[in-house]
């Protein structure tokens, strides 16, 4: 079921499109990762679900909200970089805005309690936030986003700018956290995508260039690719290879030619064979497959 | 109620950073400065033996209404002074540290988010106001002579909204910039350029905001509110009221991240 | 007319001086981050009486 719909959606400022005609769907209870390079628009697009910037077209529309109803009830939002009051303690801070999303002071009081504990800050409570590490902030911002139980918690690169621990800490905390909650978080970093997402909704110059469920992309995209090196006359083969049916495309890279095929066993027995029969002087024959990892460089490079 | 909320975490704030300490103390020393110095400076003179001997140092005696509109005419200048100054990160200083993004992505009116930080100011204000001025009053009263209370109560009332005004301006000037200092800057001018189109035009516009002190000084003089009086304050409410829903709307069209 | 005879009147005006003054050392105490050499600002709550603190309180914190 979906809990978001997002049609069209579009922002430009001064007339350049930062994100443009974006239209997806998030299902209730997933964890979805907007992956892309920096300046892909991730950041926009996240601002425009969370209602701090104005779509300059189109529509976003939250399952059960009503006509003219505020998207910001529904949603949890962390900032890239959070900022807090800093002269403020952690637990005031979370009663401050649990009040602001209209709980009561005592039910503000006892969810803070309680996502203070959860996020693993509870020990530094009464601390002024101007104390905190980066990590803790991190932590506090995702315990502020959660507060008021919204449909959607939204993450603005949650990791990226967190040493490898505070990361691990984060990460772990969102496994935990999309049990209960559907998530969507932009990140750079495919591995962070891989890691905690169930699907994946990748972006490049304003457009979502790929979407689907991260196993889903894996089995599209995972090609089998056939490593060849030869001694010399590289170019000669690479247009032999070229003829063979069983091969669907066929390039040079580092002097070695790179085949992509759709049938690894027909391709092997094509290549050996006609390698054999013209005496090619092979020095390699390699078989790999290919990963999210090369789709994700072919969009960024694109 | 969410109005409130914010009303109460100023509150907090304006503790947690002094304000409530040192607004109204500096309030108190601009208010009373002026009478004390007319009182004792020729005895103040005398006695570091600035005169030669024999000299007699006349001054006129200075009415107690006079003295009192003394510490207006301070206030007029340093009080505003420190109101803008200490106003002028109201909302500007929120967006541009970026807690704005947190807050305002909570269910939060804007006109609630606008007002309720106002309104903390204004308390602020007119406490450090209703302070400065029982002091300025009962050193008028010992050193110059009676002005009654009612009479204090009405300067206070009156003079409360100029300040008010002034709150309100610089809260307006808030939703348009989102560097403090930018705010800062464009409020006072816009203060300054209303004091000289006053001083060109005061005979002219006798409503005009700015008349308010003249008004007060009639009021204290001759015991009794004028219609002046009264159509200033109505100006006056008027302008706050713009000026909020101005607010508003120049608040709905920025973006609140950048 | 002797200085010890205006001190009842200037006295109050004092406290408030020093008053100001102490607050803003608490504050100053208290703050992370001045705009600003931090001991600078020490040296004008101390030594400028009045316009010291009070420039401190407006313009000497660095505020979240």
């Amino acid at each position: 079921m979906a809990i978001i719909k997002v049609d069209h959606l579009t922002k430009t400022f001064d007339g350049k499109y930062a994100v443009a005609d974006l239209s997806f769907e998030l299902s209730a209870g997933k964890c979805v990762a907007l992956l892309g390079p920096n300046g892909a628009g991730k950041t926009t697009t996240i601002r425009m679900l969370s209602g701090l910037l104005k779509p300059s077209n189109g529509t976003i529309s939250f399952e059960g909200m009503k006509e003219g109803g505020d998207i910001r009830e529904h949603i949890g939002y962390l900032p890239q970089y959070p900022v807090f009051h800093s002269w403020m303690t952690g637990t005031e801070f979370l009663v401050y805005v649990g009040q602001l999303a209209n709980l009561t002071k005592q039910q503000a009081s006892e969810l803070a309690q309680k996502y203070l504990e959860r996020v693993g800050i509870a020990d530094a409570k009464n601390q002024r936030i101007g104390k905190y590490s980066g990590g803790m902030k991190q932590r506090l911002g995702i315990a502020q986003a959660m507060i008021h139980t919204p449909q959607l918690l939204m993450l603005d690169e949650p990791v990226s700018s967190l040493d490898p621990i505070g990361r691990r800490e984060v990460l772990t905390l969102m496994e935990e956290l999309k049990e209960t909650t559907t998530i969507l978080f932009s990140t750079h970093i495919l591995s962070d995508a891989e890691e905690v997402s169930d699907d994946l909704l990748l972006m490049h110059q304003g457009e979502i260039v790929e979407s689907g469920s991260i196993d889903g992309l894996r089995n599209k995209h995972q090609t089998t690719k056939i490593h060849l090196a030869f001694r010399e006359n590289v170019d000669t083969y690479l247009t032999k290879l070229r003829e063979i049916p069983s091969i669907s495309e066929a390039h040079l890279e580092r002097n070695e030619i790179q085949l992509a095929v759709s049938n690894i066993d027909h391709a092997r027995t094509d290549i050996l064979q006609i390698a054999s029969q013209e005496n090619w002087p092979l020095t390699k024959f390699e078989v790999s497959r290919t990963t999210l990892e090369d789709l994700f460089m072919k969009v960024v490079k694109r | 109620m969410q109005w409130m909320t914010i009303f109460k975490k100023e509150m907090l704030e304006y503790w947690r950073n002094f304000k409530w300490i040192w607004v109204p103390l500096v309030f108190i020393l601009i208010a009373i400065m002026d009478p004390i110095t007319t009182y004792y400076l020729p005895k103040i003179l005398d006695t570091v033996g600035g005169l030669p001997d024999g000299a007699v140092f006349e001054m006129p005696e200075t009415p107690p209404v006079a003295a009192l509109m003394m510490s207006l005419t301070e206030l007029s200048m340093f009080g505003v002074l420190v109101i803008v100054l200490t106003s002028m990160g109201l909302i500007a200083g929120e967006r541009k540290s970026g807690v704005a993004e947190l807050v305002l992505v909570k269910p939060v009116g804007y006109f609630t988010y606008i007002t309720s930080k106002w309104g903390a100011t204004l308390l602020l204000v007119w406490v450090s106001l209703i302070i400065g001025l029982l002091t300025s009053w009962y050193y008028v009263n010992l050193l110059f002579g009676d002005i009654s209370f009612a009479a204090l109560l009405q300067v206070i009332f009156f003079y409360g909204l100029w300040l008010t005004l002034v709150v309100s301006i610089t809260t307006f000037v808030n939703t348009l910039f989102r560097t403090p200092g930018v705010v800062g800057f464009v409020s006072i001018a816009i203060l300054i350029v209303m004091s000289i189109f006053n001083q060109i035009f005061s005979n002219k516009v006798t409503w005009f905001p700015n008349n308010l002190s003249s008004h007060i000084g009639d009021m204290l003089d001759s015991g009794t509110i004028s219609g002046d009086l009264w159509g200033t304050t109505f100006i006056i409410i008027l302008l706050i009221i713009s000026l909020l829903f101005a607010s508003l709307l120049t608040f709905r069209g920025k973006e609140m991240a950048n | 007319m002797e200085i010890v005879e205006l001190l009842p009147i200037l006295a109050p005006i004092i406290i408030i001086e020093a008053i100001l003054a102490i607050v803003a050392l608490v504050a100053w105490f208290k703050t992370d981050e001045t705009n600003g050499p931090k001991w600078m600002w020490l040296l004008l709550i101390i030594f400028i009486g009045v316009i010291g603190p009070i420039l401190f309180f407006i313009i000497g914190r660095r505020q979240q």
